[in-house]
């Protein structure tokens, strides 16, 4: 203890009990003055400092001050002050000193002389020139937590002693200061819990924007995206080139919240970036991975369906890198087609694939839909308390089907969103319907001056009933004419194909009255006319389709004779998901005599 | 399509007209069928065939068939460019009788 500066008597502590009664002061008046500035206090500091003055003069002492406990509660600071020195964002560890102790200890401390308190650390004093001699502490109490405490420091007035009623009335004030101060912090987070909130909501409104708008009726992919929270780890897109074809996706980014958010925004705008140059969806999968993986996503991880759908053609390419199987339904025979992952989530291991990129699959829709969803509907609850499962999502397209594709997608959300709950995960929705049969010649792209290397000539699709015959020779004829094929090349393309369908209404729907459709594509493709001829029947095996021994003279056997006379190439080939057979003819058209 | 029978000497006629494909060739291989219930000698006009498929050779090759068992003559007349294409293909220009017109094949049969 150094000797004091400051123009105090010493204290006595040993004559503490035989301190003379103190003039006659009014606690109550102080008590309820200040619990109303404390109460009515937009900034507890400011109030502090005026009731640090007050209760200082009242008392009759040379300081006092208030210590609160840091955010991580290892520290106790000066947030206000009053004396001879100025002690304010002073900070001493929180587990020392006196008014550690009568913090830990929630109880009022009376130290009549630090000089015999072991707890009493002269480092302040050292560092301000100050004496401590006597002090009262009163913990800033709430329930069972403690905020921090006011202290007092050295009795100047009366016998220089505080006393136990003197410690009582600090008791009683620091019971309010702690209140108040306690409603300044609920006050200062509900304000910060608001703020965070318009930030969300602001960042929601964002993301909604980076969603497409709705599609028109007549357009062939619709989505539907409804965030568990403000914002939404799944996205999907929709965009269309100027060659008619649309790029789509759907992904769910690893996680939820904003930090999913933040890697979805980034994702979907990579997608959109690179979907402008990409070639095909696999291709620009794995450069969306390659991107992701450059930069640290923190263990957050994308699993995307990406594809790119052509609607004169109902021919979806795709690519899956670990999401959920993308289901292509057909309504007429309510058979459903799932298409696995062919590659990983993107944003886990660069440089994974090779030249061009991840696998892709080519999938003719044929009159069916692809539904592309994100876990969120598997896993979504049901209003009977269960997981909806795969199961369950077939269950709601087949029982939706027959609705147009807006409708439809709100009807299947809708089964499994309660009104007024929200959901467990993000859900998201896409459908690609086959619209039909595009219009004739809608892809020929007429403004080229050379002819391209892959060009749809013509898609037709005709019940498989030999009354359609007809009319398949007559779209053959126009076709080839298209191609500017003479008379010979064009009659033995017509009838080849003739014979190619003749044999799906004969053998593949067995000639039954209700046999589905033939759908034929007509393609020009590196000098040769290629005619893909899909039918929807049960699988054929091609070896009980041979080409019959011309010399023997029967009837019947002809047909598949005929066809590989005519053509360069015939072949069944695998048929795509929801397709039964495909048989592909290539016929090399004459080169043109200059 | 369409067909004519035509009693020419003794012989039927069998004009067919159009398209000879899956949708038409059974009346046709009926039609032919009943001409040699009929007829000893059948002659088939093909000048007006715009197509025939494997079908409506197969009628042809069912009736030539079923005349060789009853000793019947049957032969092709006047065979368009079309008809003439799909029996070539079917190697078929070398089984069936072939006149390029029907006197000339009802001078043969006569």
């Amino acid at each position: 203890m150094q000797v004091s500066k400051a123009k105090t008597s010493k204290p006595k502590p040993s004559d503490a009990d035989s301190k003379p009664p103190e003039e006659e002061r009014d606690h109550l008046a102080l008590i309820a003055d200040m619990t109303r500035e404390f109460g009515a206090a937009n900034d507890y500091k400011a109030v502090a400092h005026t009731a640090l003055e007050r209760i200082t003069k009242y008392v009759g002492a040379e300081a006092a001050s208030l210590f609160l406990l840091s955010d991580s509660g290892d520290n106790l600071v000066c947030v206000a002050c009053y004396g001879p020195v100025d002690i304010t964002g002073l900070s001493i560890p929180a587990a020392t000193g006196v008014v550690g102790r009568c913090v830990i200890s929630r109880k009022g401390l009376l130290v009549r002389d630090v000089s015999t308190d072991g707890d009493f650390g002269a480092a302040v004093d050292a560092k301000t020139g100050f004496t401590t001699r006597s002090l009262l502490v009163a913990p800033l109490a709430i329930g069972k937590e403690c905020l921090g405490a006011i202290e007092i420091i050295n009795r100047i007035g009366g016998d220089g002693l505080f006393s136990e009623e003197e410690l009582m009335l600090l008791e009683t004030l620091a019971r309010a200061a702690a209140l108040a101060i306690n409603n300044f912090r609920l006050t200062h987070k509900i304000v910060q819990q608001e703020r965070d909130r318009h930030e969300l909501e602001l960042a929601a409104e964002i993301q909604r924007d980076l969603l497409p708008q709705p599609s028109t009726r007549d357009f062939p992919i619709h989505g539907i995206n409804i965030p568990a929270r403000a914002v939404s780890g799944d996205f999907f897109d929709i965009m269309t080139l100027p060659d008619g074809r649309i790029w789509f996706n759907i992904a769910d980014v690893s996680g939820k919240g904003m930090n999913a958010a933040l890697l979805m925004a980034k994702t979907s705008s990579l997608f959109r970036c690179l979907a402008k140059s990409a070639e095909h969806p696999g291709q620009l999968l794995n450069a969306i991975n390659n991107e992701l993986c450059e930069t640290n996503s923190h263990g957050m991880f994308v699993t995307m369906v990406g594809g790119l759908f052509d609607p004169a053609l109902g021919l979806v390419r795709l690519t899956n890198a670990g999401h959920e199987p993308p289901l292509l339904f057909d309504a007429r025979t309510e058979r459903f087609t799932a298409i696995p992952a062919d590659a990983p989530p993107l944003g886990i291991a660069q440089d994974i694939a090779g030249p061009d990129g991840f696998p892709v699959r080519e999938l003719y829709l044929a009159g069916g839909t692809l539904y592309v969803f994100t876990d969120g509907l598997t896993e979504a609850t049901t209003f009977g308390g269960g997981m909806l499962g795969i199961d369950g999502v077939r269950a709601l397209i087949r029982d939706h089907a027959d609705q147009s594709p807006d409708l439809r997608l709100k009807s299947i959300a809708g089964a499994v969103k309660l009104p007024g709950q929200s959901l467990r995960d993000d859900l998201t929705l896409l459908v690609v319907e086959d619209m039909a049969i595009a219009p004739i010649g809608a892809k020929a792209p007429a403004a080229s001056l050379e002819t391209p290397a892959d060009e749809q000539i013509l898609r037709i699709r005709v019940p498989a009933r030999a009354d359609r015959l007809k009319l398949i020779r007559a779209a053959t004829e126009q076709a080839a004419r298209f191609c500017e094929a003479p008379e010979p090349w064009m009659f033995d393309l017509k009838m080849a194909v003739d014979e190619a369908c003749q044999n799906i209404v004969r053998h593949a729907y067995k000639g039954r009255e209700d046999a589905g459709d033939i759908v034929i594509d007509f393609v020009r493709r590196g000098g040769a006319l290629e005619v893909d001829i899909m039918d929807f029947a049960d699988p054929v095996d091609p070896d009980t389709i041979r080409s019959r021994d011309v010399s023997e003279v029967r009837p019947g056997g002809l047909g598949v004779h005929l066809i590989k006379s005519v053509c360069d190439e015939a072949k069944f080939l695998p048929p795509p998901p929801g397709v039964g057979n495909l048989f592909k003819l290539t016929k090399r058209l004459p080169s043109k005599v200059n | 399509m369409s067909y004519e029978v035509k009693n020419m000497n003794g012989a039927a006629v069998v004009a067919l007209t159009g398209d000879v494909d899956l949708q038409t060739s059974p009346a046709v291989r009926q039609k032919l069928l009943e001409s040699l219930e009929q007829y000893k000698r059948i002659i088939v006009d093909l000048s007006a065939v715009n197509y025939i498929d494997s079908s409506g050779v197969a009628s042809l090759v069912e009736a030539f068939q079923v005349s060789r068992k009853k000793g019947s003559t049957f032969s092709l007349a006047s065979v368009s460019s079309a008809a003439m294409r799909v029996l070539s293909l079917a190697r078929l220009d070398k089984v069936f009788t072939i006149h390029p017109s029907v006197e000339a094949a009802l001078a043969a049969q006569g």
